[in-house]
């Protein structure tokens, strides 16, 4: 019941194989989540046989990446832009189990082919200054202190020919900083066969993607060479969103939110004070209805005729028992779990989607909990759940700690947690401890971290790369932990906004795939949220405060030295009489005048005045 | 001693101004004209003193002043800024382009052939009036009856073969002029004219004639040349239409990138056989064009576009707005060269023809299903019956014949004469325009470096100019072979690169009153003192030499 997800994938992967001749599909998988949350998967997949790439003749693969990976000798690349947090602990796994996202920000990836490293480094800062500008993200500064060169986390997903496999070189760029946007979106859709004028794509919007609570554009190109065909390039995009239905609904007619009135309130009528009155506000999925037009704002405007006619391009993730309206001419097909349905769509039909709440069961409010359940598809719980946050207090030092939580009750798990640090954060690697909750033994962080790739900081050249393999027992929860310190920049490498602090990329967890026979390397991929460092700001005037401050101190030591070194000092009566002494003496002089005369006057006007009350 | 001196000096200044302060009624009650005299300074003192004003300038001029000069002055590499405005002035360079004509008569005696190229150089030199452009005919020896010499440094060969008539064509592979004579018309070694040699002649000039028009035009419109170097014979409507023509074409490069893309506006077709229908149509001129410009090929479809403008029959204003530059990846390739691009939108569109018959007349107008944007490519317009899937080898031809035909005038070659002939004069052309253009670029550079004092020339920008130079020389010595466009090349990009150097940019604004803003406040306190130190000493100076002067005349008068 809760692989549906994972069965999708692999029908997807498997469809591919199958299907090798077909060079473009694309499928949108709905998924309702808990908390009146909804899970869009966007997934486009095209692809060109290699030699008509080299030979520079693009047909469904852009033209315009294809051209960067040409010049930069890219053989696979990943690039990813994320926006929010996914809520693991009520969205459960992540789509594609993690592989198709990134850390908040920008993040790439990609493997070179070089002779050397240096030349890998020329190739890598040609890609990303191709890719900023393809983009309209800031990936050019993605420079040596932002590039790391992973050595556990990452496996190209590609089939490489064993001759370029030797001179691979895999860099790994974050920008955990990068504001994910709509300029970011179009060049995206741009490299769509059917751009957004046809299928599934009319659905993307700026307004509604952004909105989202957790969004993830990912594209990712790799070679891949199905037994006795020709090699082929394949470019996926994948989009994946989480909707909140009830704000994505909002806008319609009431795009100022106001509270709703007490007749519209969901409330859950098992609560024994329930009155009209009384409230329990009811959880939401219970009283989940969309459509497709009212969250996206419009429909699906026919579907792209490129598409493999062999891929639904909808599928919806919900229980056969509920009822789903769609557009008239549109076929339905419930896969044999029961727990999915996909549809086809004709061409030239437009294609809307409405999916009705749960029929209340009239007299069985007792159960209501039970018929929410089985309202949904549940969810897989996810291999594992990680939470980084920063320990410590002050501008000098302080410490990371990131929870490691296995929900499984009776399988350990194997992962690689790797992290890439700005090098303004030098971390103190013999703090680096692992322990089991509840044990402060520390002979337990022996058996559970079992190996360590540790490159260190270079000041203003590279920064901190910190792989570490570990195992998680079942059903307990690790703390990783290690103390930094802060270091001191320059004033001129303070971004405009210091004291805001600076953002730290997330961790990247890589759970080794236990099963041995899969080709897949990782299981599961998770991102923790990326951090905020503070760091000791000084005061952004001080080149002028200390212009001025020296200039007085040189002011005071110089011109007192001077003068004692060339001034003749006499007694006051043998020099000569200053100017200014002598002005001020005349200007005193004058005013004791005139202070005469006023008083002389006044002294006039109160004689001339006084003698007039003498005689009442 | 003296160690001492100014202790004792320290402690009567305090003593004095303490005085000073307590008792400033005494001081002003008496009377200005009973003050003491101080005791006469012992001249060791004053020595001292001027010793100490003295060292203290010293460090200040010697030490102080070079140093702030050497960290603040900004560096600025030595130009020859003369030779510089020289080049741009067209002082330094007469462009002349030699052109070599050997000319073959195998048929003919020696001593008649070396007649008749001496008076065909005669008619010759009488018909030109250009002195830039200069046909030097030689006479080459007799050789291989069919094949014309192999003779790398000759423009043209002239083939005097005896025939029935006077008969001239251009041969259309290979740069040779064929001409048949009537064995009656060989001049006589003593006349003094021939009509054969007139004939040849003519020819001649009608053959260069493009070629000297377009090389004056280029003189000429850089402005810098001077005027007795100019063509006479340009007349305005030549040079209007040479001025659109050097307009349309592309600025020279050693590599072209042509994209071809194919856009519709719906989601057919969406295929076609570009491969093989650029080998078939437009390889063959791209290997023609090899010794001048590399070339790669690149193609793309792209669904779902909308033109920039709907209409259905398209008037010339819409044609400029036709690409729709914000939604179609036309992005220009990376690495540098120039993109050529070649749109067949399909769609039903067509384009206005000209409005009035007069300006029908310019054949260069595109017509109907073809518009040519300058220096940026070409637009085919294909009409396709609906729901057409894929576009065949045989639908691509009048597109890619269109393209290719495009392809030459915004590479900028001359429109008359047979291929080859036109591709030399293309690499004359082109070394001419780089020269004059490295020139100007040179020029602009040194004007300017006198315009901005502030501006920091850093010495890759004189080495750069330097390099420029040596190959301009050179261009300027070869201009006429294949050696002038090579370094006419190299000058053009090193004074590109010279004149947009990074770090010139970097200083243009350093504003003065931030200077002030930074120094006074360190100046104001050090240089008073300093300067009033000085100007009392000097005062004082000056009193005891009056003084001295004033005892040494009482000495006498006693």
């Amino acid at each position: 019941m809760h692989r549906i997800f994972s069965f999708f994938l692999f029908a997807l992967l498997s469809l591919n194989f199958a299907s090798a001749s077909s060079v473009y599909h694309e499928q949108l998988v709905l998924q309702p989540l808990p908390l009146s949350a909804l899970l869009a998967s966007f997934n486009f997949r095209s692809s060109t046989a290699l030699s008509a790439f080299e030979a520079h003749n693009f047909r469904f693969f852009p033209r315009s990446l294809g051209q960067i990976l040409q010049h930069a000798d890219t053989r696979e690349l990943h690039l990813r832009f994320t926006l929010g947090r996914w809520d693991a602990e009520s969205w459960g796994a992540r789509p594609w189990d993690g592989a198709r996202e990134g850390g908040t920000g920008v993040e790439l990836w990609a493997w070179l082919e070089a002779e050397t490293d240096e030349e890998a480094d020329q190739k890598w800062l040609t890609l990303t200054n191709a890719l900023s500008g393809l983009f309209c993200a800031s990936l050019n500064f993605i420079d040596g202190t932002r590039t790391t060169r992973p050595v556990m986390s990452f496996q190209p997903e590609g089939d490489h020919p064993n001759s370029t496999v030797n001179n691979m070189h895999l860099l790994y760029g974050v920008l955990p900083h990068e504001v994910v946007c709509t300029e970011n979106l179009t060049p995206f859709l741009k490299l769509l066969p059917c751009k957004s004028k046809a299928g599934i794509a009319t659905l993307l919007d700026g307004h509604k993607l952004f909105d989202a609570s957790w969004q993830s554009m990912a594209i990712d190109v790799r070679p891949v060479c199905p037994d006795g065909q020709g090699c082929r390039l394949e470019i996926e995009q994948t989009i994946d969103m989480v909707l909140d239905i009830e704000r994505s609904k909002r806008p319609r007619d009431n795009p100022i939110p106001r509270p709703a009135p007490g007749h519209e309130l969901k409330c859950d009528t098992s609560k024994p004070y329930h009155a009209d009155d009384t409230c329990f506000p009811a959880d939401y999925s219970t009283s989940q209805d969309w459509s497709l037009s009212q969250l996206f704002g419009k429909t699906i405007e026919r579907p792209c005729p490129l598409t493999d006619p062999g891929v639904p391009p909808v599928c919806l993730n919900v229980p056969d028992s509920r009822t789903v309206f769609v557009s008239h001419g549109v076929v339905e097909k419930k896969n044999p779990d029961g727990m999915s349905r996909c549809f086809d769509i004709p061409p030239e039909v437009d294609f809307n989607l409405s999916l009705p709440g749960p029929e209340q069961k009239e007299g069985e409010e007792g159960n209501g909990q039970i018929e929410v359940t089985s309202d949904l598809v549940k969810s897989k719980t996810p291999l594992l759940y990680a939470e980084r946050s920063f320990t410590g207090h002050g501008q000098e030092r302080g410490g990371v700690q990131t929870m490691l939580r296995n929900p499984s009750p009776d399988n350990e798990v194997e992962f690689i947690y790797m992290e890439s640090l700005p090098w303004f954060m030098r971390i103190y690697l013999h703090t680096m401890d692992a322990r089991i909750e509840g044990s402060y033994g520390h002979n337990s962080s022996n058996s559970l971290i079992e190996e360590v790739y540790y490159r260190p900081a270079l000041d203003r050249a590279r920064g901190t790369q910190l792989e570490v393999r570990m195992r998680i027992p079942p059903a307990s929860t690790v703390f990783l932990t290690y103390d930094f310190e802060k270091s001191i920049l320059r004033y001129t490498e303070y971004p405009p906004d210091a004291n805001r602090g600076f953002d730290v990329a997330a961790a990247v967890i890589t759970i080794l795939n236990s099963d041995k026979s899969s080709p897949r390397f990782a299981a599961y991929n998770l991102r923790t949220t990326s951090l905020l460092c503070s760091l000791p700001t000084p005061d952004f005037s001080m080149p002028y405060n200390v212009i001025i401050f020296t200039s007085t101190a040189i002011a005071l030591a110089f011109g007192g030295m001077f003068n004692i070194l060339v001034r003749r000092f006499v007694a006051a009566d043998e020099g000569p009489e200053s100017n200014l002494k002598a002005a001020g003496q005349r200007l005193k002089g004058r005013l004791a005048t005139l202070f005469e005369r006023l008083r002389n006057k006044r002294a006039g006007v109160v004689a001339e005045k006084q003698p007039a009350p003498a005689p009442q | 001693m003296s160690a001492r001196q100014p202790l004792q000096d320290i402690q009567d200044g305090t003593a004095v101004t303490a005085k000073d302060g307590a008792q400033p009624a005494i001081s002003s009650a008496t009377p200005t004209s009973s003050r003491k005299q101080p005791p006469p300074e012992k001249p060791s003192d004053i020595r001292r003193r001027s010793l100490v004003i003295l060292s203290f300038w010293l460090i200040v001029l010697c030490l102080g002043l070079p140093i702030w000069w050497k960290t603040t002055t900004i560096y600025r590499a030595n130009l020859p800024l003369q030779e510089m405005l020289d080049w741009a002035d067209g002082k330094a360079c007469r462009p002349v382009f030699p052109l070599h004509i050997a000319i073959q008569a195998n048929s003919l005696q020696e001593q008649e052939a070396q007649n008749l190229v001496r008076l065909t150089q005669h008619a010759l030199d009488d018909l030109n009036d250009f002195s830039g452009h200069h046909l030097r005919l030689q006479l080459s020896p007799p050789s291989g009856d069919k094949k014309p010499a192999s003779d790398h440094s000759a423009a043209l060969t002239i083939r005097l073969v005896p025939g029935d008539s006077t008969t001239s064509a251009l041969d259309q592979y290979a740069p040779v002029l064929d001409i048949t004579y009537p064995p009656n018309t060989i001049p006589s070694p003593t006349s003094s004219s021939s009509s054969l040699a007139t004939y040849v002649a003519s020819q001649l000039r009608s053959t260069f004639a493009e070629e000297q028009t377009i090389i004056s035009y280029l003189l000429s419109s850089s402005s810098s040349t001077p005027p007795e170097h100019r063509a006479q014979g340009l007349t305005p409507e030549a040079a209007e239409l040479l001025s659109k023509r050097t307009t349309r074409s592309l600025k020279y490069a050693p590599t072209y990138h042509l994209t071809f893309s194919l856009f519709t506006s719906g989601p057919l077709p969406s295929s076609w056989d570009i491969e093989a229908a650029t080998d078939e149509y437009m390889k063959p001129v791209l290997d023609v064009l090899a010794p001048i410009h590399n070339f790669t090929i690149d193609t793309q479809v792209q669904l779902y576009a909308t033109p920039g403008v709907q209409n259905q029959v398209l008037s010339k204003e819409d044609l400029s707005s036709f690409i729709n530059a914000a939604e179609w990846p036309l992005s220009p390739s990376i690495g540098g060269a120039p993109t050529v691009n070649f749109v067949v939108f399909v769609g039903n569109q067509t384009i206005m023809a000209p409005p009035t018959t007069s300006e029908g007349a310019d054949s260069e107008l595109p017509t109907f299903q073809s518009f040519l944007i300058p220096q940026w490519g070409t637009v085919y317009l294909l009409p396709l019956p609906h729901n057409t899937p894929h576009l065949s080898v045989a639908m691509l031809k009048q597109p890619l014949l269109t393209f290719t035909s495009h392809l030459l005038s915004l590479t900028g070659a001359p429109q008359s004469g047979s291929l080859p002939l036109r591709l030399s004069t293309l690499a004359r052309i082109r070394s001419a325009d780089l020269l004059l253009r490295a020139s100007s670029t040179l020029g602009s550079l040194a004007r300017l470096s006198l315009a901005l004092p502030s501006i920091s020339i850093p010495s890759s920008v004189a080495d750069g100019v330097s390099k420029t130079m040596a190959h301009l020389r050179l261009a300027c010595e070869t201009l006429g072979g294949a050696d002038g466009l090579a370094h006419a090349r190299i000058a053009e990009s090193e004074a590109e690169r010279a004149f947009f150097e990074k770090s010139m940019v970097g200083q243009l604004y350093f504003p003065d009153e931030h200077k002030i803003a930074v120094y006074l406040p360190l100046l104001g306190p050090v240089a008073v003192p300093l300067l009033m130190g000085l100007l009392n000493e000097i005062k004082a100076w000056r009193k005891r030499r009056r003084e001295r002067a004033e005892k040494g005349a009482e000495k006498k008068a006693k």
